[in-house]
């Protein structure tokens, strides 16, 4: 059975895959697997920028929904025409023509992807390009188009050392997908920079300790060249942090929330008198 | 008058370069599927669909104990994937138009250029007029009397050359005046870098690039990516997304990536460690700076000074003070630059510390704006300063390489024989010799006017300059003096032009549109695919088409993973009445008489077969003509002694004087003689790197009064959804959050990207409608308001289409080279100047608009691509 497994860490936000996928669904008609997509708004791909922490720490990672493909989809039972079923590959098709334009599977579907066409009075979603598979392509279109290898596509035996770094979208909805992501964005950084104000200085080498308020698990970074620190990947929840530099007055920080990217600024560290 | 050899039924798949540099120079090749005579999909080009990886000897690189696989198919960018939205585009043009109130017997009417409409026209109509003029004009005027642009970037074509083709035909005449191309894509390193290092044509290392992609990888500590963005400007012209892949590795590698520029651009987006945010045009100061640093600390090169550089000590008494009693020190640079004085000193520190190469695509907004010459030559000094050529010590292009290296390599001599940025093919293929259009390269007429002074020459009538400003010239030619018109000849009367953009892509569009109304310009005569941007000033169009309308030959041989000759075959019949520029042409050439003269009695496939032979493929026992049409693509193997040429400028650095760099000293020149000599008062470039101010040109730093009333600095981009002007349109990118904003009255607006604080203190929310102005205009966008940006600076892409609210003044598309700098570089630098210039950002005042121009908000828009065609339909109205 296929599965489709998306590094977030590898895309580059080139939206090849989305754009892939109107090249492939626009104007082209896949029946009986898919009828054509209007030009504009629907997204069987879709991704998204997702802008990280402030000036000037700052980045972009890109965010993909897509159909999930579920083992247990919901949209299945909640088509009363019984137009959905599940292909022995893996894959869930909408047939475009028993579909009778219900929206059923809409309002059941928990990820939001599936997409209604009011010139064709039908619902719409990503087939993983079966139409291609079934002729003998290894990928569907956003596979073959992602330059970076971000996208991977296959039987799910082949891929299981890459499922095995990943994880699944929203898991307590229980409908077991068959997309995994690699670099999910619900971690987040913690990042700040120390300087001396006095000598007009970066602070490289200082110690920054951040400690999980609940769990109390600790981690240490040392301050870079450009006095940075950036804590990579933390669980959402509330942190304490401590900065030490010999020879400098520490500094502490409560009541950090995490629950987004976070540039904590610019912290001044002042020389200890004697 | 199409091409021959009608499309049968059925489906089919041909190969088609997807590049959007044109001058025949192909890259991000693609497999179209056809059916029917409809475009299906666009796809990337397998390598190894029709042969095995052992045939081409597929490549890696290994470093640091990690391997990098390049893979097997090309890195096609959005541009390709999309690109069916531009050949079915509701803005082809599908017959010839006429200017409604132009008439060739009669009125002309040139003081509507840009507001009358346009009625269909009969090629064969059309094509009388336009003989008839050139007859005319080259008669009352001489050939001196038409100006051909001629040249710009867009679809990369071989046979049926996008850009250039009329200058055959002209030559047959007589002549022509040629508009001179300015080094546009690499302002400050040609007016600037030049004199420090040579490294001809362009000033940005090409020649000395080969293997550097893998020298990086073995040998780079630390890659600063200043004015770079190696995930956007690739992706139009070569190489697609292979730079991006390059940096991931590179991260996996532990170079430090660190990215200095204004915006946190696409690549510092994904790829930075580090991102020191700088005020736009001001990177002289920082780099001033790091100099001052590394003097005083004693922590640069001094061996390698005393042996590869000259007048280091004039230098040095400028960045010390001695020159003019002002220390460049971080304290000083940070007042100028916005980077906080201990972050200069940080970056000096780390940079003098480890091995680093500075990265570029073409250097962008960092090398045009006002006084590009500086911030150029000031990185070449600074890297001259740690050991330029050193293993690890390089600058890097992403996109070129050495392409414009080999290109010069052939020009002086030296033969073509040379790597390239990846691992070189056997040969690199050219399948130059059928290429009928025209690049700078090709020749220079005797007639000519800059690019970035037409509007003034047009108006004045004269020029009276230094350099001709054309990018290809060797350096000695910004000595020559050259005036206009030329003794005896007479000034232009016609525009005849392949490349309409001028607008939205040149300096001071506004200033165009006036000159194009100069009552001087009796015709204006524009060919192209689709109806934008200067198309709307034209007085007789002519409908081109698309590439994938036409049988051509294509070569990948950018620095893509593999190089490939392939046969263009036409995927579908052309649509309406077009004909590609080529035919076009040769249906000139016939009403004049010339059609044998100007086709040189071949066909295209005859053009075709002389492309392929000039490629060498053949004579090289690599890839039979046979085998080409059997196949339709070709992959060039790998050599296999690719690792063994030189990576970068190592034989520079290792004997400077066996192997010299192109100035007069063979040295790296901080201190230019020449300058001294010709330009002794030229305040703007002086011998040696400076921080300008102001001066009688420009006036654009924060420091100006005029920031009083236009308080941002704006930055302007090679656009990341488009190329310069073209794919705007594209209704798939106007979905994607950077690429339009949807304005509250449903029209697709240019983002304008500003900083949270900025907008606050604005009133400005995000999805906003904003005006952008200073004194020479307004400019209409959509508010992105993000922390991508810095405070004090707005973002805006250049080539937005333009759609005038008031022709010269307001223009609702967004396109900011209306209201950018009108004088050129400096004084004595032709070169144009699109970024780092003073606006102020207000919310737009909508109703007050709508209420004074109720016409410019009635006409025909399609939510989706944006204007359309009916617009500029005659309907016979008053």
């Amino acid at each position: 059975m296929k599965v489709l497994v998306i590094d977030i860490n590898k895309c580059n936000g080139c939206y090849n895959c989305q754009v892939a996928c109107k090249d492939e669904h626009v104007g082209n008609d896949w029946t009986p697997i898919a009828k054509p997509q209007p030009d504009t708004g629907q997204f069987w791909m879709k991704v998204t920028d997702v802008v990280q922490g402030s000036v000037p720490k700052v980045r972009v990672r890109y965010m993909h929904d897509i159909c999930q493909h579920c083992d247990d989809a919901p949209c299945i039972p909640a088509c009363k025409a019984g137009s959905i079923y599940k292909r022995e590959d893996g894959i869930v098709v909408i047939d475009p023509e028993k579909c009778t334009g219900a929206r059923q599977c809409i309002d059941a579907c928990p990820y939001k992807v599936i997409y209604f066409n009011s010139d064709l009075n039908i619902s719409q979603k990503c087939t993983m390009c079966a139409h291609l598979l079934d002729k003998g392509w290894k990928e569907p279109r956003c596979v073959d188009a992602c330059p970076t290898g971000a996208l991977t596509f296959g039987e799910e035996a082949d891929l299981k050392d890459l499922i095995a770094k990943a994880e699944i979208l929203h898991p307590e909805y229980k409908v077991k997908p068959r997309v995994y992501y690699i670099g999910l964005l619900n971690k987040y950084f913690i990042a700040g920079a120390v300087y001396d104000p006095e000598a007009d200085e970066c602070l490289e080498g200082a110690m920054v300790t951040l400690t999980n308020t609940k769990n109390k698990k600790k981690s240490t970074l040392k301050t870079d060249v450009f006095g940075d620190f950036w804590f990579e990947r933390q669980e959402p929840g509330k942190y304490s942090l401590v900065i030490e530099k010999a020879g400098y007055l520490s500094r502490k920080v409560e009541s950090i929330d995490a629950v987004k990217d976070l540039n904590l600024g610019d912290f001044e560290l002042y020389k200890k008198v004697a | 008058m199409a091409q021959k050899g009608k499309i049968k039924s059925g489906e089919k798949t041909v190969i088609k370069g997807t590049c959007l540099s044109s001058f025949g120079d192909n890259s991000n090749v693609s497999c179209v599927d056809v059916k029917d005579n409809k475009i299906v999909r666009i796809r990337p080009l397998h390598y190894d669909w029709r042969y095995k990886p052992e045939e081409f000897n597929p490549w890696q690189y290994k470093a640091r104990g990690k391997t990098f696989e390049p893979p097997l198919k090309s890195p096609l960018p959005p541009f390709g994937v999309a690109y069916k939205k531009r050949i079915y585009s509701p803005n082809r043009i599908l017959y010839p138009l006429k200017r409604v109130d132009w008439d060739p017997k009669g009125e002309r009417n040139p003081q509507n250029r840009g507001i009358s409409k346009y009625v269909r026209i009969s090629w064969d109509e059309a094509l009388d007029i336009v003989a008839g003029e050139i007859k005319r004009v080259v008669k009352k005027y001489g050939p001196e009397g038409v100006l051909l642009q001629a040249e710009g970037h867009g679809e990369s074509k071989v046979v049926n050359a996008a850009h250039g083709c009329p200058t055959y035909l002209m030559k047959l005449l007589g002549g022509y005046t040629q508009q001179v191309r300015n080094p546009d894509s690499w302002e400050g390193w040609y007016w600037g870098a030049k004199h420090v290092w040579g490294n001809e044509p362009v000033g940005l290392n090409m020649e000395f690039s080969s293997n550097l992609y893998n020298d990086v990888a073995h040998n780079t500590e630390m890659l600063i990516c200043q004015g770079a963005d190696p995930e956007t400007t690739p992706w139009g012209f070569g190489g697609g997304c292979l730079p991006s892949l390059m940096c991931y590795w590179y991260s996996e590698l532990g170079i430090k990536q660190v990215y200095i520029c204004p915006d946190l651009n696409y690549g510092a987006a994904v790829h930075a460690d580090k991102w020191i945010p700088i005020l736009p045009n001001t990177d002289v100061a920082l780099q001033l700076a790091v100099a001052y640093q590394w003097i005083t600390n004693g922590t640069y090169d001094k061996a390698y000074v005393k042996t590869h550089v000259i007048g280091f000590d004039k230098f040095s008494d400028y960045v010390l003070g001695k020159e003019d009693g002002v220390p460049k020190t971080p304290k000083w640079a940070a007042a100028k630059c916005g980077v906080p004085s201990r972050i200069i000193k940080a970056l000096a520190k780390e940079w003098a510390a480890k091995r680093t190469t500075v990265a570029h695509g073409y250097g962008g907004p960092y090398i045009r704006g006002p006084y590009s010459s500086e911030p150029a030559r000031m990185e070449v000094c600074l890297l001259g300063m740690q050991g330029l050529g050193k293993p690890g010590v390089n600058q890097l292009t992403f996109v070129e390489g050495t392409m414009l290296g080999a290109y010069n390599r052939g020009r002086a001599g030296k033969g073509q024989a040379m790597g390239m940025l990846t691992p070189t093919s056997i040969i690199r293929p050219m399948v130059n010799a059928a290429y009928r259009g025209y690049i700078p390269f090709m020749w220079k007429q005797q007639s000519i006017i800059p690019k970035t002074i037409l509007h003034d020459v047009i108006e004045s009538g004269k020029y009276d300059i230094y350099g001709s400003s054309d990018q290809m010239d060797p350096v000695e030619d910004q000595f020559k003096h050259y005036v206009y018109p030329l003794p005896g000849k007479q000034e232009i009367h016609m525009l005849w032009t392949d490349t309409p953009c001028f607008t939205t892509c040149w300096n001071d569009g506004n200033a165009f549109h006036r000159a194009m109304r100069n009552p001087k310009i009796e015709f204006m005569l524009v060919q192209h695919p689709w109806l934008e941007n200067d198309s709307i000033f034209a007085d007789i169009i002519l409908p081109s088409n698309t590439k994938f309308e036409e049988n051509d030959i294509g070569a990948d041989h950018w620095p893509v993973q593999y190089n490939c000759v392939y046969l263009e075959e036409k995927a579908i019949e052309p649509r309406g009445e077009s004909m590609s520029d080529y035919e076009i042409v040769e249906a000139i050439a016939d009403k004049l008489g010339l059609k044998e003269k100007y086709n040189e009695g071949k066909s295209i496939q005859d053009w075709i077969k002389v492309g392929f032979d000039g490629s060498q493929m053949e004579k090289s026992g690599l890839c039979t003509w046979k085998q080409l049409n059997e196949k339709k693509y070709y992959v060039v193997p790998t050599d296999p002694n690719w690792e063994k040429i030189p990576a970068g400028m190592i034989e520079f650095y290792q004997d400077p004087e066996k192997s010299p760099m192109s100035t007069p000293t063979g040295k790296l020149e901080f201190w230019s003689q020449r300058l001294a000599e010709h330009f002794p008062d030229d305040d703007e470039r002086l011998p040696v790197p400076h921080w300008v101010e102001k001066s009688e040109f420009h006036d654009e730093r924060i420091s100006s009064d005029r920031a009083k009333q236009y308080s941002l600095l704006c930055i302007s981009n090679h656009p990341r959804w488009r190329v310069h002007a073209q794919l705007d349109d594209v209704t798939w990118f106007h979905e994607i959050v950077t690429g339009k904003v949807r304005g509250s009255d449903g029209y697709l607006y240019e983002p304008v990207w500003l900083h949270p604080s900025d907008a606050a203190k604005r009133g400005i929310k995000n999805g906003d409608i904003v005006n952008l102005f200073n004194e020479r205009g307004q400019v209409l966008g959509g508010a992105y308001i993000t922390e991508r940006i810095m405070p004090g600076v707005v973002y805006i892409d250049h080539g937005a289409r333009y759609d005038p609210i008031v022709p010269g003044e307001i223009d609702r598309g967004g396109a900011i080279n209306t209201i950018c700098p009108h004088h050129t570089t400096s004084k004595n630098c032709a070169g144009m100047v699109t970024s780092g210039f003073l606006v102020e950002a207000k919310l737009a005042d909508m109703n007050g608009l709508r209420r004074q121009y109720p016409e410019a908000f009635n006409r025909p828009y399609d939510k989706a691509s944006g204007q359309t065609m009916e617009r500029v339909l005659y309907k016979g109205e008053e």
